[in-house]
C-alpha cells in the first residue's frame, strides 16, 4: 500500500524528468521528441493506481510520517469523494496526455510542457487524496505554479494563435488582447492573492486546534470558540483560496486569459484540476464540517449564505459572458466559471438542505469534468484544423470531422441539462435543492439557478452551431490525426457511464435520489425550457441586432479593468510615492550629509590660513561678543 | 572535537588556496565547505550540542568557546551550501570579470579566492562563536574581506560604494560593540552561558546596530548600492548570508535575554511590516537586475523583523526564513551574474525580455530562486507557515495584523513573478544564444534542489525538529494567548 501511494504522485513527475533535462541538452532532436511517451506512461501509472484505489481500497486514512513532532503528517484519505475524484483526475489527465502527444508534436518547448503537465496532474492528485491541510497546500501551490508555467508556455508571444482577444483592439485605456506571458502573470498574481489568506487560515486552524487533518478537526468546537466574527473571517480567508482558484467573482479574469496556454492545458485546467480543486476543496470541507448540523453555531449560516450568493452570481456572470463570446476557448472558459459557480452554490446550500446537496454538487463536478474536457479537446482539434481561435465551420466541416461533431453534440446535450442525458438528472437535483431552501433564504438562489441554466444550454448550442453548422468561413488543414479523436471519444463516453450509474441506482449515496428528482414534474418543466433555449440557439446562434449587448458581454462586462487598470494604477501610484521617499533618504545619507560635512570642513579649514590679521579679527569678534553679552547681563 | 576540525578545514584552506591554480583552488574551496555542510546535517539530525573551549580572555570579556547548537547548525547549513556553490560559480564569473578589467586571471584569482574564503569562513565561524566579542571579531573580518572584494572588483563607482558600505556596516558594528561592552561591564563576562541579563541601553544599541546591518527601513539605503555594485559572487554571499547575520545576532541576544523584544513586540512588528512593504513596492520600480534583487533582500529581511515579535513560532520562522532567503537570493544573484557574464555586463532589465530563449537553464534556475522568495514548494513555505501561526498565537484573530502580514507575503510573490515575466518571458530581445558554462548554472540547481528537498521527509523533519529544540531551550510562555 505504501509504495503504491507514493508512486501515484511521484511516477508522473519522475517520468517527465528525462524530457525536461534532455530537452535542455538537445532541444528539438528526434530522440527528445520520443521522450514524451515516457511522460504519458507516468500518467498511465497514476491512472492504474487511481483505479486500483477506487476499486479495492477500504475507506479510511493512511499516514506517512512527515513532521510527527508537530502533529503534521502526510495523511491520505480514501473516501467516496477522493476515490471518485482521483480516478477521474487520473483518467482525464492520461487521456489528455495521449491527445497531447499528437497536439504538441511540433512544439518548441516540450521539456517545459511535459514537466509542468505531469506536475500539474501529480499536484491535483495530492490535493484530492490529502486529508492534511499543509500537505494539501503543497499540492495547491504545485497547481498554481504548474498552471502558471503552462499558461505562459508559449513565452515568446510570437504566435497570434496563442493570444486571447482581438489583437490590437483597445477600449479606452484597456488593451483587449493578452499574450501568453501576460496570461501566466495574471494567473499567478490572482492566485497568489487568494493563496496567502488561505495559508493564513490553515496556520490559524493549526494554532487554534493543533490539528490539520480535515476529517479530525472538531469544526463545530472551533467555530464556537472563535465566535461569529472569527468564524466568518477565518473561513472567508480560507475560501479566498478556492474562490481565486475556481475563478469566482471578482477573481475570474485570470481564467479567461488562461486560454493563452496550449488547449491541452485548458482542457486539464478546466475539467479535473486547478479550477476543480477549489470547488472540490469546498465540497470536501463541507462534507466534514457538517454545516447542516451546526445551526446552533453562530457564523456558519452567514458564511454559507455568502458562498451561496458568490457562487450563483458568478454562475450567472459566467453564463452571460459566454453568451457574448465568439472565441472558442474563451466561451468555454466562461462556461466553466459558470459551472463552478453552480457547484459552489449547490454545495453551500447543504447548510439548509443537508449532505445530499454536497453530493449533487460533486456529481455535477464529475459530469462537468468529462463534458468540458471533451469540448476543450474538440476546440483544440478545431483550432489546429482551421488555424483560427474564433468560432467558424459548417456542415461540411462536420462531415470531415465526424468524431469531433458527434462528441460535441453529446457533450453539449449531456452538460446543458437536456433530458434524458446526465446533467439533466444532476440539475434536477439542484433545482430541488434550491426550491427547498427558497423557504428559508428566499427565491433569489432559485431564480439565479434557473436563468443560468437557460443561458447555459443556449451558449452550448451556440458553440455547436457556430463550429459545425452556421459558422463563418474557414480554411481546413487536416493532418490525419488519430490520437486526438480517440482521446475525446473516450472522455465523452464517460458521461454515459455516469448516466448508467444514475439510472440503475447502484450507488447507495446519490443516484437513487437523483432519479427521483429527475422524475419530478417541476424538474421536467425546467428540462423542457432548457431544451427550448438549446434548440433556439442552435438555429439562431447569432442575433446581429443585439451585437452591442453581445460585445459588452463578450468583453466580460469590462471586468478586465480591475486586473489591468485599477489595481495596477493604485500599485504604481504607491510605488512611485515610495520611490520619491527613497530617493530623498538616499540623497540625504549619501550626498546631502557627506557634501554638507565637506562644506563645513572646508569652512573651518579656510579659517586656518596662517595670517595674523585673521586671528586678530576672530579674537576681536570674541571680545565684542563678550562685551555685548555682559551689557545684556548688566541691563 | 570533530566540530573543531570541521571548522578548521575551511580556515586552513583559506590560506592554502592562494598557492594553487584557479581550477584546483575552486574545487578545494567548494569541498572545504561541503564537508561542514554534511556535518551540519549530521549535527541537526543527532540533536548535537557541543561546547569547545578556545581561550580564557581577560576579566570582563570571559571565555571564548565554540558553541555548536541547533541554532548554529541551522544557520551554518545555509552558509556552507551557499558558500560552496558560489565558490564553484566564482571561477567562470571572475574569469569574465578579470578579462573585462584587463587583468591576468591566475595572479588575480589568488587574491580573490583568499578573500572569498576568508569572507565565507569568517561567517561560518561567526555562527559558531560562543562569545559576543568572538562574534564581533568575525563580524569585522567578514566586513573587511567583503569590503576589499567590492573595492577591488566591484562595478560602477566601486571605490566610493565600497567606502559607503564600509562606513555603514562599521557604524552597525560599533553600535553593537558598545552594547556588548556594556553587557560585559554589567555581567562580568560575554560568554553566552555566563550572561544573566542584557540591560536596556545595551540591548537598544545591539538592536540598532543590527537593524543597520539587517537592514530595516531608514538605514537600508546602503544596501542597494553595495549589493548592486559588488562583483556578483560577492553579492551572492552578501545578500543571502551576511545581512541575515544581523538577525542571527539579535536571535542570540534574544535567546539569552528576551525581554527587550518581548517588551517592544508591537513597534518591531510594525517596523518589519512597513520595511517589507516599502521595499516590496520598490522592487517593481527597479530596472537594474541586481539592484532589484537588493531591494527584495530588504523586503525579505522584513520577514525576520516581523517574526521576532511572534513568540516561539516566530523565532523558528526567523531561522527558516534565513535559510530560505539565503537559498533563493543566492540563486537569483547568480542568475543575474549569469546574464552579466554571458552578455557583457547586461543588467538593464529594460533591455531584456524573453531571455528564456537564450539561456533556458539560467531562466529555470531563476524560477527556483523566485519560488524560494515566494515560499512556493520550497523551505520558505515553513517560514511563512510559522510566521502566520506566530501571528495568531500572539495577536489572536486580529484582522489588521493578519492582513498586514498576508499583504507582505502577497507582495513578495507578485514582484517575484512580475520580475520573472519581465526578464525571461515575452518577445525575445534579440541576443545570440550562448553556451552557458556548466559552473554558471549547475550550482544554482544544486541549491534549488536542496531547498525543495527540505520540505519533504527526511530532511524536513531533521531541520524542523532541530528548530523545535530551540523552543524547548527558550521555554518562553506564549505571549498573548489564543483568540478570545
Amino acid at each position: 500500500m505504501n509504495w503504491e501511494i507514493v508512486l501515484l504522485f511521484v511516477a508522473p513527475v519522475i517520468c517527465s524528468l528525462p524530457i525536461a533535462f534532455y530537452w535542455v541538452k538537445e532541444p528539438g532532436s528526434d530522440r527528445a521528441r520520443k521522450l514524451p511517451m515516457l511522460s504519458v506512461f507516468g500518467l498511465f501509472i497514476s491512472f492504474v493506481i487511481a483505479i486500483h484505489i477506487l476499486l479495492t481500497y477500504p475507506n479510511g486514512t493512511y499516514t506517512i510520517p512527515w513532521l510527527p513532532e508537530y502533529n503534521i503528517n502526510f495523511v491520505f484519505i480514501f473516501d467516496y469523494l477522493s476515490k471518485y475524484m482521483g480516478a477521474l483526475t487520473a483518467f482525464i489527465a492520461f487521456m489528455i496526455g495521449l491527445y497531447g502527444l499528437e497536439y504538441m508534436k511540433h512544439d518548441y518547448r516540450l521539456g517545459w510542457y511535459w514537466f509542468f503537465f505531469n506536475m500539474f496532474t501529480a499536484s491535483m492528485l495530492l490535493v484530492v487524496y490529502s486529508d492534511n491541510l499543509l500537505m494539501l497546500l503543497i499540492g495547491w501551490e504545485g497547481l498554481g505554479l504548474a498552471s502558471w508555467g503552462l499558461i505562459g508556455h508559449w513565452f515568446r508571444d510570437d504566435d497570434h494563435l496563442s493570444y486571447v482577444g482581438v489583437v490590437g483592439r483597445k477600449v479606452g485605456p484597456l488593451k483587449m488582447y493578452w499574450p501568453p506571458s501576460y496570461g501566466g502573470w495574471r494567473a499567478i498574481s490572482t492566485i497568489r492573492i487568494g493563496d496567502m489568506p488561505m495559508f493564513f487560515a490553515v496556520a490559524a486552524i493549526y494554532a487554534l486546534t493543533g490539528n490539520l487533518n480535515i476529517s479530525q478537526i472538531h469544526w463545530g468546537v472551533l467555530f464556537t470558540k472563535i465566535g461569529l466574527a472569527g468564524t466568518v473571517f477565518l473561513m472567508l480567508c480560507f475560501l479566498m483560496g478556492p474562490f481565486t482558484k475556481s475563478a469566482q467573482l471578482p477573481f475570474s479574469e485570470w481564467l479567461m486569459t488562461a486560454m493563452t496556454g496550449p488547449t491541452t492545458v485548458s482542457a486539464l485546467l478546466h475539467s479535473a484540476t486547478m479550477v476543480a480543486a477549489g470547488t472540490y476543496l469546498f465540497i470536501r470541507l463541507s462534507w466534514y464540517i457538517h454545516p447542516w448540523a451546526l445551526h446552533a453555531v453562530p457564523g456558519v449560516s452567514v458564511l454559507y449564505y455568502i458562498v451561496l450568493l458568490v457562487g450563483l452570481f458568478s454562475a450567472l456572470y459566467g453564463a452571460s459572458v459566454a453568451i457574448g463570446c465568439l472565441e472558442r476557448k474563451v466561451l468555454l472558459a466562461a462556461s466553466t466559471m459558470s459551472s463552478l459557480g453552480l457547484m459552489f452554490g449547490c454545495a453551500a446550500a447543504s447548510y439548509w438542505y443537508g449532505k445530499l446537496a454536497v453530493l449533487i454538487a460533486f456529481w455535477y463536478l464529475m459530469t462537468h469534468a468529462f463534458a468540458k474536457a471533451t469540448l476543450f479537446l474538440v476546440a483544440g482539434h478545431l483550432i489546429h484544423a482551421t488555424h483560427d481561435r474564433f468560432c467558424c465551420g459548417d456542415l461540411n466541416l462536420a462531415k470531415k470531422m465526424k468524431t469531433a461533431f458527434i462528441a460535441t453534440i453529446i457533450a453539449t446535450i449531456a452538460l446543458g441539462g437536456l433530458p434524458p442525458l446526465t446533467a439533466y438528472w444532476v440539475k434536477a437535483g439542484m433545482d430541488t435543492v434550491m426550491h427547498h431552501i427558497a423557504e428559508t433564504v428566499g427565491s433569489l438562489p432559485l431564480d439565479l439557478l434557473l436563468i443560468t441554466s437557460l443561458l447555459y444550454s443556449a451558449f452550448l448550442a451556440k458553440f455547436l452551431s457556430l463550429n459545425f453548422w452556421k459558422g463563418d468561413k474557414y480554411h481546413l488543414h487536416l493532418h490525419g490525426e488519430k490520437l486526438m479523436p480517440f482521446a475525446y471519444a473516450c472522455v465523452v463516453s464517460m458521461v454515459f457511464l455516469l448516466l448508467y450509474r444514475i439510472l440503475t441506482g447502484t450507488d447507495p449515496l446519490a443516484e437513487t435520489h437523483l432519479l427521483e428528482y429527475g422524475l419530478d414534474k417541476d424538474s421536467f418543466i425546467v428540462g423542457l425550457g432548457v431544451t427550448g433555449t438549446y434548440l433556439f440557439a442552435l438555429v439562431v446562434p447569432r442575433i446581429r441586432a443585439l451585437s452591442p449587448i453581445g460585445t459588452f458581454l463578450g468583453d466580460r462586462m469590462y471586468l478586465p479593468a480591475l486586473n489591468d487598470f485599477i489595481v495596477p494604477s493604485i500599485g504604481w501610484a504607491i510605488s512611485k510615492l515610495i520611490e520619491y521617499t527613497h530617493k530623498a533618504i538616499d540623497w540625504f545619507c549619501h550626498f546631502g550629509l557627506p557634501d554638507g560635512m565637506l562644506g563645513i570642513s572646508r569652512r573651518i579649514r579656510a579659517i586656518q590660513v596662517g595670517y595674523m590679521r585673521v586671528y586678530m579679527k576672530i579674537a576681536l569678534a570674541f571680545v565684542m561678543a563678550a562685551i555685548v553679552v555682559s551689557m545684556l547681563g548688566w541691563l | 572535537m570533530m566540530l573543531l576540525y570541521v571548522l578548521l578545514l575551511p580556515f586552513v584552506v583559506t590560506f592554502l588556496t592562494p598557492l594553487m591554480k584557479p581550477r584546483l583552488a575552486t574545487a578545494v574551496s567548494a569541498v572545504a565547505f561541503l564537508i561542514p555542510f554534511a556535518y551540519t546535517i549530521y549535527g541537526l539530525a543527532s540533536g548535537l550540542v557541543v561546547k569547545i573551549p578556545v581561550a580564557d580572555v581577560v576579566h570582563p570579556i570571559g571565555r571564548f568557546y565554540i558553541l555548536g547548537d541547533q541554532v548554529s547548525f541551522s544557520f551554518a547549513l545555509a552558509i556552507c551550501i551557499v558558500s560552496a556553490m558560489v565558490a564553484l560559480y566564482s571561477l567562470p564569473y571572475m574569469a569574465h570579470r578579470f578579462e573585462e578589467m584587463g587583468r591576468e586571471l591566475e595572479s588575480e584569482y589568488r587574491k580573490y579566492i583568499f578573500f572569498y574564503n576568508l569572507y565565507a569562513t569568517s561567517m561560518l565561524w561567526l555562527v559558531f562563536s560562543g562569545n559576543f566579542i568572538m562574534l564581533y571579531i568575525f563580524l569585522e573580518i567578514s566586513l573587511l574581506a567583503s569590503f576589499l572584494l567590492i573595492y577591488m572588483y566591484g562595478y560602477g563607482d566601486r571605490r566610493r560604494v565600497a567606502t559607503l558600505y564600509f562606513v555603514w556596516t562599521h557604524i552597525a558594528g560599533m553600535l553593537a560593540l558598545i552594547g556588548f561592552l556594556m553587557t560585559a561591564a554589567a555581567n562580568g563576562s560575554l560568554a553566552f552561558d555566563a550572561i544573566a541579563k542584557i540591560g536596556f541601553v545595551a540591548w537598544l544599541l545591539i538592536f540598532l546596530g543590527m537593524i543597520i546591518k539587517l537592514p530595516g527601513l531608514g538605514p537600508h539605503v546602503w544596501l542597494p548600492w553595495a549589493h548592486a555594485e559588488a562583483p556578483t559572487p560577492v553579492s551572492a554571499l552578501l545578500s543571502p548570508l551576511t545581512v541575515g547575520l544581523g538577525a542571527y545576532v539579535i536571535l542570540r541576544a534574544y535567546l539569552i535575554s528576551p525581554w527587550f523584544i518581548k517588551a517592544y513586540t508591537m513597534p518591531i512588528f510594525v517596523y518589519g511590516v512597513v520595511s517589507s512593504i516599502y521595499a516590496g513596492f520598490m522592487v517593481f520600480r527597479q530596472n537594474d537586475y541586481k539592484r532589484l534583487l537588493a531591494f527584495s533582500t530588504i523586503s525579505q529581511m522584513g520577514y525576520c523583523l516581523i517574526a521576532f515579535g511572534l513568540g516561539t513560532y516566530g523565532i523558528m520562522a526567523v531561522i527558516i526564513q534565513y535559510i530560505s532567503h539565503a537559498f533563493g537570493k543566492a540563486i537569483l544573484f547568480m542568475t543575474a551574474g549569469g546574464i552579466i557574464a554571458n552578455y557583457h555586463g547586461l543588467r538593464d532589465i529594460t533591455k531584456m525580455g524573453g531571455m528564456h530563449e537564450y539561456i533556458p537553464t539560467i531562466s529555470n534556475a531563476a524560477l527556483l530562486g523566485f519560488m524560494n522568495l515566494g515560499g512556493i514548494l520550497t523551505v520558505g513555505m515553513f517560514g511563512e507557515f510559522f510566521i502566520l501561526k506566530g501571528v495568531v498565537d500572539t495577536f489572536g484573530l486580529d484582522i489588521s495584523t493578519i492582513l498586514a502580514v498576508v499583504f507582505v507575503f502577497i507582495i513578495s510573490g507578485l514582484y517575484s513573478f512580475y520580475t520573472y515575466k519581465r526578464i525571461y518571458c515575452g518577445t525575445p530581445a534579440g541576443y545570440e544564444k550562448v553556451k552557458v558554462n556548466r559552473l554558471l548554472d549547475t550550482p544554482l540547481f544544486i541549491i534549488g534542489i536542496v531547498s525543495i528537498l527540505l520540505i519533504f521527509p527526511p530532511l524536513a523533519a531533521i531541520l524542523l525538529n532541530a528548530v523545535k529544540a530551540v523552543i524547548a531551550k527558550v521555554a518562553i510562555a506564549t505571549i498573548g494567548g489564543v483568540a478570545p
